[in-house]
């Protein structure tokens, strides 16, 4: 155990532990989003990521034809191609979620009130993405070109500031303020939220559910398909497992932020990247899980409903 | 009867006479015989086992063209991908086949998991690639006899010289020691460490498959290091040391036998792969035996990889073996016990009861310029 670390590394460590958040951030709306309108986990939201982020290689690759060994760009060229690439991701993201929304969801929300089925519908269909997709790419990983320069603009306190982190930092902000403005200010939140609320009486006042659980289910798929372009940015390689492994980590973020609460989400991405990055530097990385899901436990022991408390509610977004 | 009986027992009988034909075991005629080969054919070190299964063929397309009395061919299947779990499965289903009379195993950590299943059916592996010391220790509880063996040399050997490797040319070395707790890395890693002595400035295990390496680099930085060695495979090798740049790192990047492979500088970028170091007991191909790289070049259309000549030269053992009339496992394992075997470099092979070969062993050094990995001498 090393806690010198953190004092010689504080800031690097900060910062990448809150550019890792911000992705878990995104991936946890979805899960915390349709939770708080359905009380359903969505499994399967850990494999739009994963569909997400070769979706964003793909368009990379095929539209713009760069490879591995590409050079960098610059300039007009470098917005219009990071762009493309995350508008496709999550437009391609979205769809997908609300794919499996029809799909594996919706004939079992007017045929059992069981909750347990359509988790295992979830499951399922988690399953055969991720194993479709190893089929299709032979298990094999598959590199991003880079095509942003990783400059470092600047040293603060010893952490680097690095371009491709500032990235992530910044339009998460700009994502999660659209999300919140959405859920608040439009007709269409106000639904969410009425139906996160009280799902029956939703009905009764004549809110269009179909819609609304869509919309829940498109917002959360545009805001993993985001996290995926940004996964891509930082680590350029993804493989079809990597849905599992940044999945869990995601729902265990919007569980330890109060599942079904945006805020929530936001929080507990955040606490996670942060204490993901310093228990791997203090204890070392191979005790990185065994850190996080050791703190879940201690905080739900003490407040089963997340730090944030559960709820989309009014009072709460 | 209702209708759900009848259902029911339809369903039952389509399982059993599923199960039936799935089990059925495939008839094989008496004179063929198999080789199989256990190694990563897909997943992330896919390239690794291409390289080495591609040998395998070389050879018993060879063999073939000799019309030989024995039919040989490679058995279907064996792909572990390079992971310690799947071995086991895929132990088992090689062993299961009666017409295997022998085994190339590729990744040490997945040997160890199918070594049971070879035991107990007493089929002889020769490894092309597995370097772990303790396959070859009597004292080991992984100990692989009576049958294995293994035509390269092991990490005793090439932990000290991926030591004299890593810090040859750097004034004041602090040697910082990454591993991926896999069987393999952790037994490279713990020859390393005595090695360096005084001069290891810390150590950190990065689980296999990780994307994040961050809290590593950060550990790197706090200790100063200026070499770091990393013991495990090329795919996790090459994101670490992407990372490792990005964050201004400008030491030196050494690594293992795991690491070894073209597809290395590829996945982690020319620039940040420039002058990164490493060791492995592999010939390649085209130094050891010119001719049968340019045979494996139009068999294959592309060039000899890491651990091919071994891969070949492993089968080409077990062909002797069934040439000079071994057909059954024990017949087999006996010979490969006793042979005397050229090489494709021209050097005569013989094994120790352990399982290693006789005589000092063999150790290369490579290095990566500009995007390919040439050797550099031995270590």
């Amino acid at each position: 155990m090393d806690l010198s670390i953190l004092v010689d590394q504080f800031a690097s460590l900060t910062f990448d532990g809150i550019s890792l958040g911000f992705i878990y951030v995104l991936i946890a709306l979805g899960y915390t989003m349709v939770y708080g309108v359905l009380r359903l986990i969505n499994f399967a939201n850990s494999e739009v990521f994963m569909i997400g982020t070769f979706t964003t290689i793909l368009v990379s690759t095929t539209l713009f034809n760069h490879t591995i060994s590409s050079n960098t760009l610059t300039g007009v060229k470098l917005y219009y191609t990071l762009a493309a690439m995350l508008v496709g991701s999550m437009i391609v993201s979205g769809l997908v979620s609300v794919l499996i929304e029809i799909v594996a969801y919706r004939r079992l929300r007017s045929r059992t009130t069981n909750r347990l089925t359509p988790l295992i519908s979830a499951i399922g269909i988690s399953i055969v993405m991720a194993e479709g997709i190893r089929i299709l790419t032979s298990s094999a990983p598959m590199g991003s070109p880079r095509l942003l320069e990783k400059t470092i603009l600047a040293t603060v306190w010893g952490g680097d500031i690095r371009l491709d982190n500032v990235l992530v930092i910044v339009s998460g902000i700009i994502l999660l303020v659209t999300l919140d403005l959405f859920v608040n200010k439009t007709r269409l939140g106000k639904g969410i939220r009425a139906v996160s609320m009280d799902y029956d009486t939703s009905r009764l006042m004549g809110i269009n559910l179909n819609k609304v659980i869509s919309t829940t289910f498109l917002v959360g798929g545009l805001g993993t398909g985001a996290a995926a372009f940004f996964y891509i940015t930082v680590y350029e390689v993804t493989r079809f497992s990597i849905g599992f492994e940044l999945g869990l980590a995601a729902f265990t973020a919007a569980v330890l932020g109060g599942i079904g609460n945006i805020r929530g989400a936001f929080a507990g991405g955040i606490a996670l990247g942060l204490i993901e990055m310093y228990s791997s530097a203090v204890f070392g990385t191979q005790w990185k899980s065994i850190t996080a899901f050791v703190i879940l436990v201690l905080v739900l022991l003490f407040k089963p409903s997340g730090v944030f408390g559960e709820s989309l509610q009014q009072a709460r977004v | 009867m209702t209708k759900n009986k009848v259902v029911a027992i339809a369903t039952a009988v389509a399982f059993a006479a599923g199960t039936v034909v799935a089990t059925a075991p495939s008839a094989s005629s008496a004179t063929t015989l198999k080789i199989a080969y256990q190694g990563p054919l897909t997943g992330p070190e896919a390239q690794t086992g291409t390289d080495g299964i591609r040998g395998v063929k070389l050879a018993l397309d060879e063999y073939k063209k000799t019309n030989p009395k024995v039919n040989v061919v490679l058995f279907d299947g064996g792909d572990d991908q390079g992971d310690d779990a799947q071995g086991q499965t895929v132990g088992a289903g090689i062993a299961a086949d009666p017409a295997v009379v022998g085994v190339l195993t590729a990744y040490s950590g997945p040997t160890i998991a199918a070594l049971p299943s070879y035991k107990a059916a007493g089929i002889a592996i020769i490894s092309p690639s597995a370097t772990r010391a303790s396959l070859t220790d009597p004292t080991s509880p992984s100990f692989g006899g009576p049958v294995f063996h293994r035509i390269v040399s092991n990490d005793d050997l090439q932990g000290p010289a991926l030591v004299r490797v890593a810090i040859n040319g750097v004034k004041n070395p602090a040697v910082f020691v990454v591993d991926d707790q896999s069987s393999y890395s952790t037994g490279l890693r713990d020859v390393v460490m005595p090695a360096l002595g005084t001069i290891l400035a810390g150590k950190d295990s990065a689980a296999k498959g990780i994307t994040d390496f961050s809290a590593t680099i950060a550990k790197v930085k706090k200790a100063k290091a200026n070499v770091v060695i990393y013991t495990g495979y090329y795919a996790d090798g090459a994101k670490f040391l992407k990372q490792l740049r990005d964050k201004g790192y400008k030491g030196i990047y050494a690594g293992g036998d795991g690491v070894l492979n073209s597809a290395f500088p590829k996945l982690a970028g020319v620039k940040a792969a420039e002058g990164a170091r490493l060791t492995a007991p592999t010939v390649p191909l085209e130094v050891a035996n010119p001719k049968s790289a340019a045979a494996f070049k139009k068999m294959f259309k592309a060039d000899p990889g890491v651990y091919s000549t071994e891969a070949y030269d492993a089968t080409r053992m077990f062909l002797q073996v069934i040439t000079a009339g071994a057909t059954t496992r024990a017949e087999v394992l006996a010979a490969v016990k006793k042979i005397k075997f050229k090489n494709s470099a021209g050097n005569t092979l013989t094994f120790q009861s352990s399982g290693d070969l006789s005589g000092s062993g063999l150790m290369n050094q490579f290095a990566v310029r500009k995007g390919k990995i040439v050797i550099t001498g031995k270590a």
